[in-house]
């Protein structure tokens, strides 16, 4: 369902947040560190900071309901993917060195829009959680004509 | 709350998206980005509201919103927990907002195309830190915070320097010179209205290539024209104008029979504006011009700023009008006595290098070409052509403003013409693409037409 170049394009280091909803339909987020495409294109790993995840695992127990944003200053490039929860658990070790890897691609992201890295200094970004989504629909959100058609 | 909405202007000002989660009726969450959150009041914000899209139709379905805004100082997030109110597609928050879309999209060539539908306003009923995104431990961090911008201390310095001018090119000199010495500001220029309805020209500029005097912005484009035509104070900030210049060149993509604005002269700009500040210059509500600044810097203009930007170009207004009134004073008292070439003048001498100008002046269109470019058109073209056809006709090389208002073939206005204006934009206009034809100050309201070389005229219908 991701291609290989949607997977590139979330895998690079990007600005990524996922909201999630209560049983009252009201709306939470949280900002996420990194994304992982897997069982070929129709899964999605979201890595978010513990801290922020907290606020966001009720409704994903309760729910499942997911909605991830990627998005990248440089050239206003942005997708939406939509899924239901598959499993939600720490980030390992192991995964550790990719989360950095995509953390500081996001940071000079920021950095080429003129946000200097020490405005991030105080970002938590670990330890993490890992929650993976069965991949339902993808929109395109790019600015522009196509923005908000859905793409798989 | 406890944390005041006023406390977060800083997050307010489109540097950063922001992140707008929205979830629909039937239980699906959305996440998007949103380009800029507008403070209403202590109460409320505004969402832009241009697109059908998913997040507009959630709210339509389930009125609760969640919005993420950063401050682009601190690096702290904060997370407002919002509820839709009403749209409003008129008053002061719908203008403002629809004020900045407007003068992004101009300042693309593509004025017009995005329309703010509304401007949704939404009570806040939380503010939270976002304990994932904490302040730095620096208070501020951003360049433009360590370098305030407008200082007491510059307003001094860009007063003294406008105290020293004699005369209105050197005035708008000064201030261009001043605003980069005192202020930071490497790039400028000022717009003064023209003798056409709803047109503006560049009469002064600053920190960009040679010959943009003399470009023309009507009312409406760029941020030149939008404060002109709104009088206000506009100021952008990069990511906002980024996020819409991406929209632009998408649209212009998909409609071919879009095209951008050509000009005869390009309207000053440097490649990357991160921030822009365009001030109009009022006295009594007359437009004297507009000031226009531009900076690589991110952020670089601010909220806080905004009492001491009308304050500036309230002075600025005030010192422009007030030299141009001088100088029409001035020249009443001078004895309008125009003299003769003198075989030995200095222009004379300067003419035996024989060039040769061909000078061509279009009557329908009031547009001057010099050697087949386009040289400046108006009310200026009209003066130049009547100082050419009489140095000509005569031999009469100086001239002065008196007789250049009491002449009813130019059409001056009898109240407030700007004649001291038009002839420095013509001046320079000359320097920069004929330096071999000048207007030569030779005292107050006296001038000298000085050509080396030889012109040859060519009028045209």
């Amino acid at each position: 369902m991701i291609g290989p170049e949607l997977a590139a394009f979330f895998e690079q280091g990007v600005g990524i947040h996922i909201g999630t909803r209560n049983e009252r339909l009201h709306p939470n987020g949280a900002r996420a560190i990194a994304a992982k495409v897997e069982s070929g294109g129709t899964q999605l790993v979201v890595y978010v900071s513990e801290v922020a995840a907290s606020r966001l695992q009720v409704d994903l127990e309760s729910n499942g309901q997911a909605a991830v944003v990627f998005g990248r200053p440089e050239d206003e490039r942005s997708c939406q993917v939509k899924g239901v929860m598959v499993d939600i658990r720490p980030a390992t070790d192991d995964e550790q060195p990719m989360l950095e890897r995509q953390w500081d691609g996001f940071l000079n992201q920021l950095e080429k829009i003129g946000i200097p890295r020490v405005s991030s200094v105080n970002w938590t970004t670990w330890p993490a959680v890992a929650v993976r989504l069965k991949v339902t629909t993808i929109f395109e959100q790019t600015p522009g004509p196509q923005a908000g058609a859905q793409i798989a | 709350m406890t944390v005041t909405l006023e406390s977060l202007a800083t997050c307010f000002q489109g540097l950063l998206p922001s992140q707008l989660f929205t979830c629909s009726s039937d239980g699906i969450p959305n996440a998007a980005y949103l380009s800029h959150v507008e403070y209403v009041d202590s109460e409320h914000v505004a969402l832009s509201f241009q697109f059908f899209n998913k997040s507009r139709r959630n709210i339509a379905e389930n009125p609760h919103a969640l919005v993420f805004v950063l401050d682009p100082d601190t690096g702290q997030g904060w997370s407002l927990r919002l509820k839709y109110v009403r749209s409003e597609t008129a008053g002061p928050v719908f203008d403002r907002m629809a004020l900045r879309i407007e003068a992004i999209a101009s300042y693309c060539g593509l004025k017009g195309i995005f329309k703010l539908r509304a401007a949704d306003i939404y009570r806040v009923a939380s503010v939270e830190a976002l304990p994932e995104a904490n302040a730095c431990d620096c208070a501020r961090v951003t360049e433009s915070k360590l370098d305030p911008v407008f200082t007491v201390k510059a307003l001094q310095d860009l007063s003294a320097r406008i105290q020293q001018a004699h005369c209105l090119e050197t005035l708008v000199d000064s201030i261009l010179e001043g605003l980069e010495e005192s202020f930071g500001f490497r790039n400028s220029y000022i717009l003064v209205p023209t003798d056409q309805e709803g047109v503006l020209v560049t009469m002064a500029t600053r920190g960009y290539a040679v010959g943009s005097v003399g470009a023309e912005v009507r009312h409406g484009e760029g941020i030149g024209g939008m404060v002109a035509e709104a009088r206000k104070p506009i100021r952008i900030s990069g990511l906002l104008r980024g996020m819409l210049y991406a929209l632009a060149m998408h649209k212009a993509e998909s409609e071919p029979q879009l095209t951008r604005l050509t000009r005869q002269i390009p309207v000053p700009g440097i490649p990357n504006p991160e921030s822009q500040l365009g001030v109009p210059l009022l006295v009594r509500g007359e437009l004297v011009g507009v000031l226009c600044l531009e900076s690589e810097v991110p952020y670089r203009f601010h909220e806080e700023d905004k009492a001491s930007i009308e304050l500036l170009g309230g002075y600025l207004a005030i010192a422009i009008q007030n030299m141009q009134w001088q100088e029409r004073t001035a020249e009443s008292a001078a004895e309008p006595e125009p003299a003769r070439v003198d075989a030995a003048s200095p222009a004379a001498l300067r003419a035996c290098t024989r060039t040769q100008h061909n000078v061509v002046y279009y009557a329908g269109d009031e547009c001057i070409l010099v050697d087949g470019e386009y040289l400046i058109r108006g009310l200026p073209a009209k003066i130049l052509w009547r100082l050419l056809s009489t140095r000509d006709a005569t031999g009469r090389e100086e001239f002065t403003n008196r007789e250049l208002r009491l002449d009813k073939s130019l059409n001056l206005p009898e109240w407030k013409d700007n004649l001291e204006s038009r002839l420095l934009l013509l001046r320079r206009r000359l320097d920069q693409k004929c330096p071999s034809v000048r207007l030569a100050p030779r005292s107050r309201g006296r001038f000298a037409l000085e050509i080396d070389g030889s012109v040859a005229l060519n009028l045209q219908p």
